[in-house]
Formats: structure tokens, C-alpha cells, sequence
């Protein structure tokens, strides 16, 4: 059960409210409360909506992977999610089958056994061959691919690998997105076309890519990795991109704040985002590794 | 049946040369990309237009014969379903490299990418990397991608290094590869790399323009 915060100690602010052109998702940032026991969750956690949680740039098999981890498990005990969508790079260096054990399954296997499945999209550190082959990664086999959740909640995931996002997998993107009536039509892939990493950053090829595509078919949200920290842009062109990229790695300091795009970031811990959507409206925490709500807020998705 | 699998991707490649020679700043149309998935035969192959046109229909029939050898040593293992375990997907892996290399063992670089297709294919690149956005293009190439000192065709690709992105423009002006193969770089080297297998097929080396 969400554990929510007495309305005495709980401070909203009104951070951003960014209406800066017809059809934009409206975004509304919430500084979240903190409380000594459990997570000082803020999400509404409604019977019928759909709860997720986003994870990227996990699979290193560290410490400090383990203990976001647990801290993601404490999170579905308080706030029963149902899927993990990844956002790439699920493990580094070698993917032998005891690197699968090893920085996957043993730190998620609480989730795992909790029957929270995962969704994942290939990072540039991920073997294509070996991982949509893994049953855990429900990926059927594909390199990319779609998939509506199970909910009542009118939604679509759209899966992408942006680091061969050759014109085919362009083209059934637009046709995938063509035949979807979900409401809420989400992608999720490796590579930000919004960041403000300053080892990575935007990817331009990328955005003029996909942007048109997601401008065309109302997308309202999408969520990458890649640069290692967490960032919630500010709405581009109406859409929110956020940057998941510290599920196992961190790079301290590293969020560039003279890019203009940040509306939030966190560059100094590990970080994993649950949401969850009800109707129009998807509420969003991020969560660091010492169990800190350091983001959170809601977004509207236009009619 | 086969023998036929290259025809529909000849016919895309020749089609994209000959446009990409009218214009460079035209991207496919959704019926190119059509006519290069196998399996679509609506449109009768027309002949070379050009020499480069030439090296790259050679190159393609070259590709297209190894993926013949791939299917066949593939298809003679056990197959990767999605309820295969790491350590089953991990073995046909590892199997399927074996079976390749030992069917090429005498395999060198430059015999897929022969010294014409090379020779094509880095005007590609030059053409794709010499405009506005080149250097942010070859930035994004050569992101975590240090390279491999003496790279070899039939070795698998190193573990611990992450693939490179190649960007779609690029992707949109090389012909398009059967399903097992992608491009790759590896350092200044552009690969031609077996997924499945998850070795390196050949190379050209020193692809990016000076």
C-alpha cells in the first residue's frame, strides 16, 4: 500500500506548469515528502491504474546495483507495480550465462518471484543475439517490438534499437504508431534524443529520426538511458523525455545544467523512476538508492 | 527458393544507387524499403547502372552467400526458442561461430568487402559523413568505441567492448543487410558482423575519410 505523507507535512510545490504551445503535455513537479519508515511515496495509486517503474544502465553487478535493487523492491512492497520497462544496457562487459544470473536475476529475483515482469529495449553494451532470447526479457526473440500491458489503461509500449535504427525498423515504428488507438502511446529505447549528459548528450541523429514520428502520433512521453544519471527534460515540442541511465551505473557531476533542458536531475546517486497512469494523467516519482523521492510530479497527456 | 532470396534485395540496391546518383539528399521511399524485404518479387531486377551499382550487386550476392552457409550450419543446430536458457542461447552461439569458422577457415579480409566494394563503400560513408553534420555523426561513431588491435574476420567480437551506433543516415545509404548481419564500426573499421554467431564476417578498414 502507498504509503502517503499527513497532509500537515506535505509540501507541494508548484515547480513548473509549461503550456508553451497547443497540444503539449502539461507538466506539473511535486516536491515529494520524506518519512523515516519506508518510501515517502507520492503517487496516487489508484486501484484501476496502470503502475510501472523504468530502469537503465543496470547490469553491472555492483553494489551499488544491489542496493537499488532492494530499494525497487521496497518500492513494489509499498506501490505494487506490475512491469520494469529497461531502457537498455541490462549488462556489461561479458553475457555469460552466470553474468545473466549474476547482474540480473540475483538482485531482481525478489521482484522476479513478486511476478513483475521486464520489458527490455538493447543498449549499446547489450548482445542482441543473447538477449531477446532471454525469457526474462520477454523480448520474443525481437530486436524491437510493441506491446500493451495488461490493464485497463489505454496503453502501448513501443520498443526501439536506437543503435540500428535502420529504415526499416523506422518504418514499422510509423506503423505501429499508425495502427495503435492506445491513448497513451509510449516508446522507450537507449539513446536520448533530449540529454544533458555531458559525456553523451542529445542525440540529433537520433531525434530527426524518431521526433516527427512522435510528433505525428501525439506521443506524450518517452523514456531512454544512456547517459548515466536520471534527467526529466522539460517538454520538447510538447513531449517529456526522460533520462533513466543510473540503474547500476553512475557518472557524478555529469548532468551539463547550461544545456536549458533540465527540469530535474539527479547526477550524484543511483536511480530508478516508478509512474503510474489513470486516464490522461501519468504520476511519476524518481527514487535514489538511499530511498530519496527526489522527483516527482504528473504529466497530461492532451486530448 | 534460395536462389532467389538476393534477387529482392538487388533489386533495392540497384534502385537506391541509381537514385542516390540523381540525388544524394533523398531519403528511400516507403516502396524502396518494401522492395528490399525478401520475399517481395513484384519488380523484375534491371541491370547495372554503373560500376558502382555493379560492386555493390556483387557485394550483396557475396553476403547473401554467406548467409546461405549461415542458414545451413544454423539450421543444423539446435534452435534458440524463446524459452531457451542463457546458457542454450550462450551454446548455439558459441556453436554457430565454430561451425563458421571452421567452414572459412581460409576466410581473409576483403573477401566480401572486395577492393572495389571498399572502395564503394567509402565513398558512402565520405558522402553521408562530409555534410553539415559530419563530425557530430562520427562523434556519435565513435562513442565508447575505442577500437581492436588486429582485428581478424571469423573472431568473435570482443566482449567487453559495446557496439557502435551507426546512424540512420548511414544505414539508409548502405544496402541493406539479411536479417543475421549488421554493420558495425570498430574503430575507423567498418564490420560486417554476424549477430547470431557474434563474429566479425570482414572488414574495410580505414573507412572514414581523411
Amino acid at each position: 500500500m502507498l504509503k502517503r505523507a499527513s497532509t500537515a507535512s506535505l509540501v507541494i510545490g508548484l515547480l513548473c506548469l509549461v503550456e508553451g504551445w497547443t497540444g503539449a503535455a502539461r507538466v506539473v513537479a511535486v516536491q515529494a515528502p520524506q518519512s523515516a519508515g519506508g518510501l515517502a511515496l507520492t503517487l496516487p495509486n489508484k486501484a484501476d491504474s496502470f503502475k510501472f517503474a523504468v530502469l537503465g544502465d543496470f547490469g553491472t553487478g555492483s553494489k551499488e546495483q544491489y542496493q537499488l535493487a532492494a530499494q525497487m523492491k521496497q518500492a513494489h512492497d509499498q506501490y505494487p507495480y506490475t512491469l520494469v520497462i529497461l531502457v537498455g544496457d541490462n549488462l556489461y562487459g561479458s553475457e555469460r550465462p552466470q553474468d545473466f544470473k549474476k547482474k540480473f536475476e540475483d538482485p531482481y529475483q525478489p521482484l522476479l518471484d513478486a511476478g513483475v515482469k521486464f520489458y527490455a529495449s538493447l543498449g549499446n553494451h547489450d548482445d542482441p543475439q543473447e538477449q531477446r532470447n532471454y525469457k526474462l526479457f520477454n523480448m520474443d526473440g525481437k530486436r524491437y517490438y510493441s506491446f500493451k500491458p495488461d490493464t485497463k489503461q489505454s496503453v502501448r509500449f513501443f520498443v526501439l534499437e536506437s543503435s540500428y535504427l535502420e529504415p526499416q525498423q523506422v518504418a514499422w515504428f510509423e506503423q505501429e504508431l499508425k495502427g495503435s488507438n492506445s491513448d497513451w502511446k509510449i516508446p522507450y529505447f537507449h539513446h536520448p534524443p533530449y540529454s544533458s549528459g555531458e559525456r553523451h548528450g542529445s542525440d540529433p541523429q537520433i531525434r530527426s529520426a524518431l521526433e516527427p514520428l512522435f510528433l505525428k502520433y501525439n506521443v506524450s512521453v518517452v523514456f531512454t538511458g544512456h547517459d548515466h544519471f536520471y534527467e526529466r527534460t522539460k517538454p520538447q515540442k510538447g513531449i517529456v523525455y526522460f533520462v533513466c541511465g543510473s540503474g547500476g551505473q553512475l557518472r557524478k557531476g555529469n548532468i551539463d545544467k547550461s544545456t536549458g533542458l533540465t527540469a530535474a536531475g539527479n547526477d550524484q546517486d543511483q536511480a530508478f523512476l516508478i509512474a503510474e497512469i489513470n486516464g490522461n494523467e501519468l504520476s511519476f516519482n524518481a527514487i535514489s538508492r538511499q530511498g530519496k523521492v527526489f522527483d516527482s510530479g504528473s504529466i497530461t497527456r492532451p486530448k | 527458393m534460395r536462389a532467389l532470396r538476393g534477387l529482392p534485395i538487388l533489386i533495392a540496391i540497384l534502385s537506391a544507387v541509381s537514385l542516390s546518383a540523381c540525388n544524394r539528399s533523398s531519403a528511400p521511399s516507403v516502396d524502396q524499403t518494401k522492395a528490399s524485404v525478401p520475399g517481395n518479387t513484384a519488380a523484375a531486377p534491371a541491370a547495372p547502372v554503373n560500376d558502382d551499382a555493379r560492386a555493390l550487386a556483387a557485394f550483396l550476392e557475396r553476403v547473401n552467400q554467406y548467409a546461405t552457409l549461415h542458414q545451413k550450419l544454423e539450421n543444423s543446430l539446435p534452435k534458440v526458442s524463446k524459452d531457451s536458457t542463457p546458457q542454450q542461447v550462450d551454446a548455439h552461439q558459441r556453436a554457430l561461430a565454430k561451425l563458421i569458422q571452421d567452414a572459412r577457415q581460409s576466410a581473409k579480409q576483403g573477401d566480401i568487402f572486395t577492393p572495389d566494394t571498399q572502395a564503394v563503400i567509402r565513398k558512402l560513408v565520405g558522402n553521408v559523413f562530409s555534410g553539415p553534420d559530419g563530425a557530430a555523426l562520427k562523434a556519435s561513431v565513435m562513442d565508447e568505441n575505442p577500437g581492436v588491435p588486429n582485428l581478424k574476420v571469423n573472431s568473435r567480437y570482443p566482449d567487453e567492448i559495446p557496439v557502435s551506433t551507426i546512424p540512420p543516415q548511414l544505414l539508409q545509404a548502405l544496402p541493406k543487410l539479411p536479417e543475421e548481419m549488421e554493420y558495425r564500426f570498430v574503430g575507423n573499421a567498418l564490420i560486417l558482423m554476424d549477430t547470431h554467431a557474434h563474429i566479425v564476417a570482414d572488414f574495410v578498414p580505414d573507412t572514414f575519410p581523411k
